[in-house]
């Protein structure tokens, strides 16, 4: 009976094993390795975000007992729900903008970077990199501190050339402008590194055989750098969309998403949701997830195509 | 003769455009840091200046003897959460991705892509049922909540898996010969020879712990002595709203732990960015 028991145990254990028991031959340290990191993923990603697929799809109220399945009904509330869809608006715009600026400021400066023989580049590299060590809300205090209303660096100058104070709770136009600018800030020096990581990873040789053909600097840019960075221009896109969808403590302190919720992102309006009693949490899950969805297949895109690129390089 | 011209002159624009941007860089914080020392008063007194008149240090005073804050605790339980969460995280990822990439085991591939796209969540669609968990787990309110939760990450194990990819693999192997196990191996010489990357994903822990916000936020709601640093500056910034002074010393003082620990390892981050940068 017992010997019946280990023959089928060693017949298991063929079966999922077979012919590969040399090669498995330390599974159970990796196993070991990797199980902290397997437990933890679990518990704290994996397990909430089955919780909150759950909850999206059921009436759920914290004071009543009930939950009624619900089907898609959560998801259609949110996605009529103005103040949702305006966040989502914002942080399309906020995007576009900031994406374009970044790119090409990092871009161009990472030119200049390059261009350096004399040494300075070096120091310049470590300055500019410094704002990146900055928080959301340390940075906009400093900026808040700024364009004080009744006499910051900005309205001070302002005022003393007798023009108008700018009021950035007050105007839609400057909340927006104040919302982007310590964003830029925060995020310029570190995506200028990459870009200058990208371009001295270029063949030089690229470039002085373009010379022998008689190749202008335009034509270098166009057929030779922009092409040779596009993974990094890839991977910087998505990093900047991927924060600028996940927008939360500059809106939060510098305007809490006003005037009239021009500044107001999806992730605030989540944050803000979370807490209100008013709206069902499974309507504001519904929308948690939508986020997810969005930033997901656009990071999971890039991701793949970047790695498929690569594979065709290698 | 025409050309050395040229160039020179490009060398001096160069130099000129990295100065203005440094400037720039630097400036919000340059323009801040001598408002710490100037009265209620003074701070938004026109026309600008912008050392002041009357250097006095009240603003510091009542940041460090708040009644109910305690400013310097904040600091260091933010700086223990952070050290310790950057040595369990480089521990518990680099052990994963060692067994990734050089350990064989049945269910290899499912068990990779399961950990790996657990990076594509969003932290805000798991946040409020992340802190139903931790509070199921009754660990709300204590310092095991800051730390623990954060630590596994699908990205840190990716971007170590592909370094120890680039490990030659007869290091392994002579090893093996000498009789070391495959613990061994990676104890003994993966995270020896993995300095650089690890001070890069290390800083990035650092920083993420250091400066996090809304996590703190939702999971310490009644031990005002686990406040983290960033929860703490924002508690004060609206406490102190028209108090500009104590703010800035608040929100500035915050800054001195990174900066250091920066300017310590400023030469591998700004180096290391060749590599992280492509992620």
């Amino acid at each position: 009976m017992k010997s019946e028991g280990k023959a089928k145990l060693n017949a298991f254990h063929a079966k999922i094993f077979g012919k590969n028991k040399f090669k498995y031959r330390y599974a159970f340290t990796g196993y070991a390795l990797l199980a902290p990191a397997f437990i933890l993923l679990t518990v704290f990603v994996v397990v909430p975000l089955l919780i909150a697929i759950v909850r999206s799809f059921f009436d759920y109220r914290s004071y009543a007992d009930v939950q009624k399945f619900v089907g898609l009904d959560n998801y259609l509330t949110i996605i009529r729900t103005t103040s949702f869809v305006n966040s989502f608006l914002n942080a399309l715009l906020f995007a576009v903008i900031i994406v374009v600026a970044q790119l090409l400021l990092s871009f161009s400066f990472a030119h200049v970077l390059k261009a350096d023989k004399s040494g300075f580049g070096l120091v310049t590299r470590a300055i500019v990199y410094i704002p990146y060590l900055i928080s959301g809300v340390a940075a906009s205090i400093v900026f808040l501190f700024m364009t004080n209303y009744g006499g910051g660096l900005i309205n001070g100058i302002l005022l003393q050339l007798d023009m108008k104070p700018i009021a950035i709770d007050m105007e839609k136009t400057w909340a927006r402008v104040f919302v982007i600018l310590p964003t830029l800030w925060l995020g310029f020096g570190y995506n200028a590194l990459v870009m200058y990581a990208g371009l001295i990873n270029i063949p030089k040789d690229y470039y002085e055989a373009a010379t022998l053909d008689g190749a202008n600097w335009w034509n270098k840019l166009i057929k030779i750098t922009v092409p040779s960075m596009m993974n990094y221009f890839l991977l910087t896109i998505v990093g900047l969309l991927t924060g600028a969808l996940a927008m939360f403590e500059i809106p939060f302190m510098m305007t809490g998403g006003g005037p009239l919720e021009s500044t107001l992102t999806p992730v605030l309006y989540l944050f803000n949701n979370y807490r209100n009693v008013l709206q069902s949490s499974s309507v504001t899950i519904a929308g948690a997830i939508l986020v997810m969805i969005i930033i997901g297949t656009l990071n999971s895109v890039v991701f793949f195509l970047v790695q498929s690129k690569k594979s065709e390089d290698d | 003769m025409k050309a050395s011209t040229q160039k020179k002159i490009g060398n001096v624009i160069g130099k000129a455009l990295m100065c203005l941007v440094i400037l720039i860089v630097l400036f919000p914080v340059l323009w801040a840091l001598p408002s710490m020392f100037k009265g209620r008063s003074e701070i938004f007194e026109l026309p600008l200046h912008w050392l002041p008149n009357e250097w006095i240090t009240d603003n510091f005073k009542t940041v460090f003897n708040m009644p109910d804050y305690n400013y310097l605790l904040s600091i260091g339980s933010t700086t223990l959460v952070s050290v310790l969460s950057v040595v369990l995280s480089l521990l518990v990822n680099m052990m994963a991705a060692y067994a990734f990439a050089r350990v064989d085991f049945p269910f290899k591939k499912f068990l990779w892509i399961y950990m790996f796209s657990t990076m594509f969540i969003p932290g805000i669609t798991i946040l409020l049922t992340s802190v139903r968990v931790v509070s199921f787990l009754n660990m709300l309110d204590t310092i095991w909540v800051l730390i623990i939760p954060g630590i596994a990450s699908g990205y840190n194990i990716f971007f170590f898996r592909q370094y120890f990819y680039g490990v030659p693999k007869y290091i392994e192997e002579a090893a093996m010969i000498d009789g070391l196990s495959k613990g061994g191996i990676f104890f003994r010489i993966y995270t020896r020879i993995s300095t650089a990357p690890m001070v890069i994903i290390g800083m990035s822990v650092f920083m993420g712990y250091y400066n996090s916000f809304l996590w703190p936020v939702m999971t310490i709601t009644k031990k005002t002595e686990l406040y983290q640093i960033m929860q703490l500056v924002r508690t004060l910034s609206s406490r102190y709203k028209g108090n500009y002074g104590v703010v800035l010393v608040a929100t500035l003082i915050s800054l001195i732990i990174p900066f250091s620990i920066y300017c310590f390892f400023q030469k591998y981050i700004v180096q290391g960015i060749s590599i992280a940068g492509i992620k």
